[in-house]
């Protein structure tokens, strides 16, 4: 579904993070990339998620090269086909509850009612349904991460990308977002979280060291 | 999503932004109308002083031409028909030789000039295209009304040669007339001769009547000089020693000083409030896009394409200067109405409106820029 072929990426040409890296993520598999704090684990996060453009390399997607698309493309992928979770939900805390779950409805042009209906069932399922009208700073932390979850899952993503998702929450509110992982694996999406947490980590399929 | 619903989604989304950013939102609506109010309290009012001082000119007849001929010269009403295919002409009236008239009623009363007249729209008197009694009514100004006794508009005159008019009603003296008061004509062949019978028309309409006064008056000033040369080679008088031109070309090249000065001076100071504006609106909405820069790192990251983003941001100030403009001229509108100073038109005023609203959103396109730049990696990350 997803795969890496030879990327090389660095701030600083001479010592660049990324250096021919190549590696495959398939649909139904949950996957961690972890490793010591500066190897690059988030940059790459942000390679597969066609947020970067990589220095030489692909990211194929469905065996298409989406890498070196136009920023417009880039931009219609990741909202249609992608779905991110943040470490701190990153949320507008200017908008209510609702208007950031279907924020991503512009983007992908897709008519905002439908979304809010999708948008409702997924904030019942993670028992927010309460907050739609609050705003983030009314919310506890591990509401916000899953109100994070919800506006993810929004469009159904084939491809979920979390940047360490459980770093700022309790146990239950963890297991909560992990659940919802192994969900949409199931449903055939690949994910692939960026994590230290060793309880996550057990919990994936499949781990990949940098 | 068709175009138009996406159009309709992003401003949605435009407006829910605004909404939401009440202060940044006010203090750029205030800005924009503190700029329109300003371009209008200062340039608007020397606008409206300007187009009150070119009106006073224009009423002193600065696009009229005026050819007075000797009885004999041979000028007649068959030069309308040559004007009327002359450019640059927006209206063209004769008026015979003028002719002693008394109030019907009281012989020996005021004498006043009576004349025939021609044109092919007299109307712009405030005479009906169609008369009672064809070539045998006068219409008289509300001088000649007075001096004749009418005060109802209604009566008869007689001449001294013995020829009586009825009198239907009263005319407007335009400013270009003006010299001709007091005034009373009897307009002449305005409807065509086989729509009336023939025993209603009195004198000869066949013979060629003499002209005595011809007035031209011009599209704009600047018209006055080359129409004033075409109008002399239709004259075909007998004698062109016999009429003499006058025109109001001193007036006009004033008119166009001024026009020209005031119109600079405005159009300098605008530049300047717009400028000025311009700096403010784009220094406040870069202070918004860094204070907010992890709100479009994260647009970004979800999916927001740069277009969409510089789109948001545009519309987004495309909505507030719009509100800005309207208070801004709402509020210069009252003021100048308050402070009995002259009021710009409305065409000013609608001009001003759009262009502070156009000048606010080029001023934003530098920050919708670096907003729709902003790296979602580096906005993102916590440390």
């Amino acid at each position: 579904m997803l795969r890496a072929r030879g990327l090389s990426f660095g701030y600083d040409s001479a010592s660049p993070i990324l250096d021919e890296w190549s590696a495959s993520f398939d649909a139904g598999e949950v996957v961690a990339i972890t490793g010591p704090s500066g190897r690059g684990k988030s940059t790459l996060l942000y390679l597969l998620g066609l947020m970067l453009k990589p220095q030489s390399g692909d990211v194929l997607l469905d065996g298409t090269d989406a890498a070196h698309l136009s920023d417009a493309r880039r931009a219609h992928l990741r909202a249609a086909r992608f779905g991110f979770v943040f470490q701190d939900a990153a949320l507008d805390a200017t908008r209510t509850v609702l208007d950031n779950v279907t924020e991503t409805a512009l983007y992908r042009g897709e008519p905002l009612r439908a979304t809010q209906a999708r948008a409702r069932e997924l904030m019942s399922q993670f028992g927010v349904e309460l907050r739609a009208s609050a705003k983030p700073g009314q919310v506890s932390g591990g509401q916000a991460q899953r109100i994070a979850l919800c506006r993810a899952l929004v469009n159904d993503p084939r491809i979920l990308l979390a940047d360490e998702p459980t770093g700022n929450l309790d146990p239950a509110s963890a297991d909560i977002v992990v659940d919802a992982f192994h969900a949409q694996a199931h449903s055939g999406a690949a994910v692939i979280i960026v994590t230290h947490d060793p309880a996550l980590v057990a919990r994936c399929d499949r781990r990949i060291e940098l | 999503m068709n175009p138009l619903r996406r159009m309709m989604a992003l401003v949605r989304e435009s407006l829910a932004t605004a909404w939401a950013q009440p202060v940044a939102s006010v203090v750029t609506i205030v800005i924009v109308a503190g700029m329109c109010a300003t371009v209008l309290l200062t340039t608007g009012r020397t606008v409206g002083a300007e187009q009150s001082v070119l009106g006073s000119i224009d009423s002193a007849g600065t696009r009229s031409i005026v050819i007075r001929a000797e009885a004999d010269a041979g000028l007649d009403a068959s030069v309308l028909d040559r004007l009327a295919n002359l450019d640059g002409i927006e209206w063209a009236g004769a008026f015979g030789p003028a002719t002693d008239a008394t109030n019907a009623a009281v012989p020996d009363g005021t004498k006043v000039p009576i004349r025939l007249a021609w044109g092919t729209d007299l109307q712009q008197l405030g005479i009906p295209a169609v008369q009672p009694v064809v070539n045998r009514t006068a219409w008289a100004s509300t001088v000649s009304l007075e001096q004749l006794g009418m005060p109802d508009s209604i009566g008869g005159v007689i001449t001294g040669p013995g020829d009586d008019y009825a009198v239907a009603g009263s005319l407007t003296t335009p400013d270009y007339l003006r010299f001709l008061e007091p005034l009373i004509v009897v307009p002449q062949n305005v409807v065509p001769q086989d729509a009336v019978p023939q025993d209603a028309v009195p004198h000869d309409a066949a013979a060629p009547a003499p002209v005595s006064v011809l007035v031209v008056v011009a599209s704009r000033p600047d018209l006055v000089a080359p129409v004033s040369q075409a109008v002399q080679s239709v004259l075909a008088v007998d004698d062109p020693t016999k009429v003499k031109l006058s025109t109001s070309e001193q007036l006009a090249a004033l008119r166009a000083l001024i026009e020209g000065q005031l119109g600079s001076f405005g159009r300098n100071l605008v530049i300047i409030v717009f400028a000025i504006t311009a700096l403010l609106v784009a220094a406040i909405l870069y202070g918004l896009v860094m204070l907010r820069r992890k709100d479009f790192g994260r647009r970004r990251a979800l999916g927001a394409s740069q277009g969409l983003i510089i789109g948001l941001l545009l519309v987004q100030v495309a909505a507030l200067a719009s509100v800005g403009t309207l208070l801004g001229s709402i509020g210069a509108t009252i003021g100048l109405t308050a402070s009995g100073d002259p009021l710009p038109g409305i065409d000013f005023i609608v001009s001003v409106c759009i262009l502070a609203t156009a000048v606010s959103v080029i001023a934003a396109i530098i920050p919708a820029l670096a907003a729709a730049r902003r790296d979602p990696l580096t906005e993102l990350r916590v440390p």
